[in-house]
């Protein structure tokens, strides 16, 4: 029951915080929904960026094909909104699975740049060849046909935001556990050393393998609760141009901590929010931050919040999340 | 039908000018300094915006030309000795966000400055060539035989001065040539200059082709990233026989079937990935970025 806890009570923690702040400003509720499931998404980049040390340039395309297999099976086959997402979920699984193998063979900037490839053909794919099911630029429109479900009408926004919150809950708790497990200290240990981890006797090409359909599964989970919430996909999701955004997100909040991607989140929506009140264009006040972000704050937002915690309490209570942090940064020998 | 292709053929050289220059700064950015020079089409970006204002206010081509050379070669100097000196040394992925946020903060610049919209260049002359039946614009032919010339300044430099050979053995070992005395500093600032004036100078001679936009450096960024892998990263001579393969790719197969010439490049990358990822001319080593 004390390790039950140990991971449900963090996750819980932050949902309970996130359900009092849609009470406390209730216009901000989109807001809030679009933090839970960006953040969804920016889990899935941490594991392979923060824990595997891999950076991809194409992250749209896992979000898109989440979004688009939800939407193609709501738009032409089915109305059971549950049914759509688990289809996302297994698409997600399956181009994991298939697309793994070829990709994390590569290493570091030929990874990243692969995968800016696959992007561009996805929407290339998207827009054109398979313009009779998906219907191109314009968009996939469902809404009409999505059917009401039972306890949580998925088609009412609010309680969309409630779906949200408990899908988010879970991956939490499922990020606290990968966090705290040894597969976690594997991908950890990875990034640091491959070569040493193969001595170890652990096979880094599964170890991969696995991380990486992990990040699908969950960025499809985020493209399909996309295309629930708006009732409509259209190919502006898996805009390569769109890619810079995740990673200056898990960049802002700290890499491979526990509640990094979602401060990360929320502070780089948040900048977006108010930014965009101020000026035109975000670009500019994204790439200033992010270099002060690399150079002076290396461990994000959370990382700042958790030294200043530790300073604050007599560096007694956070010292094994330091520590491992600091093994995770040893960089390579 | 033949003139048709002919003039595909042609198209497409001028496409491959434009993408040497451009490409030259990431594949020695890539090999000298070992980092991976996302923000290279800022540059491309200034060069194209400053002869878009200078053609639009003094109609003057070559003014404009050589207003974004300049400007493209003084914004490479500033962020080489204020910041990139500074990530030198670093873990790839560190320079490739740094280098991107750099890309941002340019972006963000040229939308604050000229606005989110994109704008036309005029042409500095609109000459048509007949060449064996088909029409092709004189200026495209001009963009390829400058770039080609260019290929043979940059070649003469690298080969017959001396700090062309210090650049030269930087790329093969930088610590030993710092061992020889050489200032490796002087040398990095030296080439990242002269690689973001090229760039500044692509744009320059691109703008009045495709126009300009802030996003413009975006697709271009990819475009030369797939020339430096297919050629090769770190070599001169593989970039410009990618360079020019990228350019048919792009322009044969964009007459071929319209989409290809956007997405037919990204196939090619796919491919050479996967299947050789050392590209046509790749220098074996530490410049993969693979772990030995």
């Amino acid at each position: 029951m004390n390790q039950l806890s140990r991971y449900i009570r963090g996750p819980l923690i932050l949902v309970a915080l996130l359900v009092i702040a849609r009470y406390l400003f209730p216009s901000k509720m989109t807001f809030f929904w679009e933090v839970s499931t960006f953040g969804i998404y920016i889990i899935a980049n941490d594991i392979l960026y923060g824990y595997m040390g891999m950076v991809s340039f194409g992250q749209p395309f896992y979000l898109g094909v989440g979004a688009y297999a939800a939407a193609l099976y709501l738009a032409h086959i089915g109305h059971n909104i549950f049914i759509a997402i688990s289809l996302a979920i297994l698409a997600g699984l399956v181009t994991g699975l298939i697309l793994g193998p070829a990709y994390i063979r590569l290493r570091g900037d030929y990874y990243a740049l692969i995968n800016a490839a696959t992007c561009a053909m996805g929407l290339f794919m998207v827009e054109k060849v398979l313009y009779p099911i998906t219907n191109g630029d314009d968009g996939l429109w469902y809404r009409a046909s999505m059917h009401q479900t039972p306890f949580l009408n998925l088609k009412m926004p609010s309680d969309v935001f409630w779906f949200t919150m408990i899908v988010l809950g879970l991956v939490m708790i499922f990020y606290t556990w990968l966090d705290r497990s040894t597969l976690g200290a594997a991908f950890r240990g990875m990034k640091a050393s491959e070569s040493k981890m193969k001595f170890l006797g652990y096979d880094t090409f599964k170890l991969r393998w696995l991380g990486y359909t992990m990040m699908c599964v969950l960025a499809a989970l985020a493209g399909s609760l996309y295309a629930i919430n708006y009732g409509f996909v259209n190919p502006s999701i898996s805009e390569p141009a769109r890619a810079a955004e995740v990673l200056v997100a898990t960049l802002l909040g700290g890499p491979g901590s526990v509640y990094g991607p979602f401060f990360g989140t929320l502070a780089f929506l948040g900048i977006k929010d108010i930014v965009s009140a101020i000026m035109d264009r975000w670009e500019l006040a994204v790439g200033i931050l992010t270099i002060i972000v690399c150079f002076y704050f290396e461990g994000g937002v959370w990382g700042t919040i958790q030294t200043i915690g530790s300073k604050i309490r007599g560096r007694t209570a956070n010292q094994t999340g330091a520590v491992s942090i600091k093994t995770a940064k040893g960089g390579k020998s | 039908m033949f003139d048709l292709y002919l003039s595909a053929v042609i198209f497409g050289l001028g496409i491959s000018g434009i993408l040497f220059l451009v490409s030259i700064g990431i594949s020695i950015g890539f090999g000298l300094m070992r980092i991976i020079n996302m923000e290279q089409m800022v540059y491309y970006t200034f060069g194209a915006y400053m002869t878009f204002a200078l053609v639009a206010s003094t109609g003057s081509f070559i003014l404009g030309l050589l207003a974004g050379t300049l400007v493209a070669a003084t914004a490479g100097f500033l962020v080489e000795t204020q910041l990139l000196r500074r990530v030198y040394g670093k873990e790839l992925m560190f320079t490739m966000v740094v280098t991107f946020s750099v890309f941002m903060i340019g972006i963000g610049l040229v939308q604050y400055i000229f606005g989110l919209a994109s704008k036309p260049v005029g042409m500095p002359f609109r000459v048509i060539v007949p060449i064996m039946g088909a029409q092709v614009p004189l200026y495209r032919l001009m963009v390829f035989v400058i770039s080609m010339s260019m290929y043979v300044l940059i070649w003469t430099f690298l080969n017959k001065t001396i700090v062309g050979k210090a650049i030269r053995a930087g790329i093969e070992n930088p610590d030993q040539v710092q061992g020889l005395g050489i200032n490796i500093r002087k040398i990095f600032t030296i080439t990242f200059v002269v690689a973001s004036g090229l760039a500044g100078f692509g744009g320059a001679l691109n703008s009045p082709l495709v126009g300009v936009a802030p996003y413009m450096g975006f697709d271009m960024l990819l475009f030369a990233f797939i020339t430096v892998i297919l050629g090769g990263l770190g070599s001169i001579k593989g970039t410009l026989v990618s360079a020019l393969i990228m350019g048919q790719v792009m322009s044969v197969g964009g007459t071929i079937y319209g989409p290809l010439a956007f997405v037919g490049p990204f196939m090619v990358m796919f491919v050479v990935i996967l299947f050789r990822p050392t590209g046509l001319y790749g220098v074996k080593g530490r410049a993969f970025g693979f772990e030995e």
